[in-house]
């Protein structure tokens, strides 16, 4: 019962806040509202057993996208006029991008009903300890049966990490303030200061 | 405390319910005092430190400034600035204040008496403490004022850099105890060290783990010498200065609340939690709430020290310690100590 | 498995805590107007700035670098998420697992090699 209820409670909460994401007016909004959805999905995942990927979702989703897009939303100067103008340009791509989206998954489901597909078949090695909590049942299929798609993560991971610094990195040569902890550190009185005794009137060679 | 509720002739659902909503006002009004209490402490602690008194006024020794200060900014004005974004400048102190509490959900304060048991405490923990970031950069944002917005970008761009070293060190802590949930991990420290010590943090691997927990404990909830967002001289009171009254006050009690829950997290994660300290029977006749709010406690006391004694950091050393130090070393620490683990047999 | 059971406290715990945060906010307001505390005026409303009118936007001088920074963030913070199943999962695993991460982490600290001489790491 509870159950049941509280899936009402977090699909109602998603749909609305994704309708809100695209409603709003104010970019941030938006993306708080993305925020509020992500956290039900979140809440979603719990129901369906999936524990790990919900805390997944709370810690990359909310915890990092998130705060990118707001980063960057905040960071854009948005003249909203010049938005809307490109809403009414873009609106008919938009709709045929949407039908051809509902049209596969259309087929999609309907393959899958007529149950001509056979989707996600494990091979059978995996699936060790069942009783394992589901964070080590992933763990013990990623980590051993899909070691390659593992690496290739590493590598797109890799490629964004580039990509980011080679897109926002300005290079500035010898920056205000930089501060160089071993030369600090390797300062030394003897090579810091000097005794001077000035005669009188003549002033100090520096 | 089910069963209690089931024996005064309820059926299991309501009790279940009754001893859930218990168990959460047990958390929330407790917590509440406490961070109240902990104020009054770390204003004692600086003070003696300064060889200052500190309160001394209301009530015996002062015990009940803060709540003098509580009930000053509860009757005062709440201000909203005419420029702000209003619903986002008063979710602002609410997303915080819930945040923090919401954190202690799954921290277990005995065996028994942990509200949620669920297998992904810690995971649980990082997530929730990872939503701070939006109670700082909403109302820096709605706030619409430049000392408040320069500051939560600075406090959002400090607490996202010292997440990720957090993150790489409790892979090393969940390396030894091979599971998330956080009674678990207390549990694999009985007798951790050298069969007597209940401790992760007397490993020399997890030892350096440890320190560098605190320190990001520390730039995690902006406490000195980290405390860039509230640089007087700069940013006049942080992202906080435009709130008045109560909405104020929810930063100060989540920020405190958030403390108090690092504290706990180095108790629970490398201090043997509800155990106590040594392996030794009769220690176990003391219940296991009062060993870890002595240990708690300890790191609050650790915390109020080192604002009483270190200066503050410039925000390029911050960046420098969290991206250059910590971030390497932890990633380095995750290896070692994996393989370490791995060669000697820990998993069987 | 997964026990729903030990999640409704969770649920609870938060709206418990919302209602109890919205009560702090919403109280106070209601009390200021009850004793008369509550005296708005033009002064009082605007943005704080030192004694003058803020001469210009206050959101509109944002540094690219947070945004670098907020990457790098979620890059590394993906990274860990891949080490948290790794961590528990290792005696399944074993070395094979084990060796994975190591290469999966290599190809990362090439990655923070990169940024580091690049000097994204760098606070100017």
């Amino acid at each position: 019962m509870i159950q049941t209820l509280a899936f009402y409670l977090f699909a109602a909460l998603v749909i609305a806040s994704a309708v809100m994401v695209i409603m709003a007016r104010n970019p941030v909004h938006s993306v708080l509202w993305l925020i509020l959805a992500f956290f039900n999905a979140a809440g979603l995942m719990v129901l369906v057993g999936a524990e790990f990927i919900a805390a997944l979702l709370l810690i990359v989703y909310v915890g990092a996208v998130a705060v990118l897009f707001l980063f960057v939303v905040m960071m854009l100067d948005i003249d909203f006029a010049e938005l809307r103008a490109g809403f009414v340009k873009n609106f008919p791509l938009g709709i045929a991008i949407a039908l051809v989206l509902a049209a596969e998954l259309i087929f999609g489901i309907g393959a899958y009903q007529a149950g001509q597909l056979e989707l996600g078949v494990a091979s059978g090695v995996a699936a060790p300890a069942l009783d394992a909590s589901n964070t080590a049942s992933i763990g013990a299929v990623l980590y051993r049966d899909y070691v390659f798609l593992f690496e290739a993560a590493g590598i797109i991971l890799l490629v964004a990490m580039v990509g980011a610094i080679v897109l926002t990195h300005r290079r500035t040569e010898n920056a205000r303030g930089q501060q160089d902890i071993s030369r600090q550190v390797r300062r030394n009185p003897d090579e810091a200061t000097v005794m001077k005794q000035p005669e009188v009137g003549r002033g100090v060679d520096l | 405390m089910t069963e209690f509720f089931q024996s005064l002739g309820l059926t299991y659902e309501w009790a279940w319910g009754l001893a859930t909503i218990a168990g959460i006002l047990l958390i929330a009004l407790p917590l509440m005092l406490s961070v109240a209490m902990v104020i009054y402490v770390d204003r004692k602690v600086w003070a003696a430190i300064n060889l200052r008194r500190g309160p001394n006024v209301v009530g015996p020794f002062g015990l009940l400034q803060s709540f003098a200060d509580g009930l000053k900014v509860f009757l005062q004005e709440t201000i909203i600035p005419s420029a702000a974004n209003k619903g986002i400048f008063i979710l602002a102190p609410i997303v915080t204040f819930t945040v923090a509490l919401a954190a202690w959900a799954v921290v277990p304060f005995s065996a028994t008496a942990v509200l949620a048991d669920i297998n992904i405490g810690l995971l649980y923990i990082l997530a929730i403490s990872s939503l701070s970031v939006y109670g700082v950069v909403m109302s820096g944002w709605a706030s619409n004022s430049k000392y408040p917005f320069f500051s939560a970008m600075r406090a959002a761009a400090q607490m996202i850099s010292y997440e990720v070293s957090i993150g790489f060190i409790l892979v090393c802590v969940v390396l030894f105890a091979g599971t998330f949930n956080l009674n678990d991990i207390v549990r694999a420290q009985e007798g951790f060290g050298l069969g007597v010590i209940n401790a992760y943090g007397i490993h020399p691997l997890l030892f350096p783990m440890w320190v560098m927990f605190f320190i990001s404990c520390l730039a995690e909830t902006q406490r000195v010498p980290f405390d860039l967002t509230e640089a007087e001289s700069e940013l006049v009171a942080g992202y906080q200065t435009e709130y008045s009254s109560m909405s104020f006050a929810l930063f100060w009690l989540g920020e405190y609340a958030n403390i108090l829950l690092m504290c706990i997290l180095n108790a629970l994660l490398f201090w043997g939690g509800w155990l106590p300290p040594i392996d030794w029977a009769p220690l176990y006749y003391v219940p296991g709430i009062v060993w870890l709010l002595l240990k708690t406690f300890f790191f609050f006391f650790m915390f109020s020290w080192v604002m009483a004694t270190v200066p503050r950091y410039r925000y390029d050393q911050l960046m420098r310690l969290g991206w250059k130090v910590f971030l390497p070393i932890s990633l380095g620490f995750v290896v070692v100590i994996s393989g370490y683990l791995m060669a000697t047999g820990h998993f069987g | 498995m997964v026990d729903l059971e030990q999640y409704l406290p969770i649920l609870i715990f938060l709206f418990v805590a919302a209602a109890l945060s919205a009560l702090f906010v919403f109280l106070p307001m209601g009390v200021s107007r009850l004793t008369g505390a509550h005296k708005p005026d033009a002064e009082k409303l605007s943005e704080y700035e030192c004694g003058f009118p803020a001469f210009e936007d206050p959101r509109s001088q944002f540094d690219v670098k947070f945004y670098l920074v907020a990457i790098s963030f979620l890059l590394f913070d993906l990274e860990a998420s891949f080490l948290f199943p790794w961590a528990v999962s290792l005696e399944y695993t074993g070395w094979t697992g084990w060796s994975a991460m190591v290469i999966f982490l290599g190809i990362l600290a090439v990655g923070l090699a990169y940024e580091w001489k690049m000097g994204a790491l760098d606070w100017q």
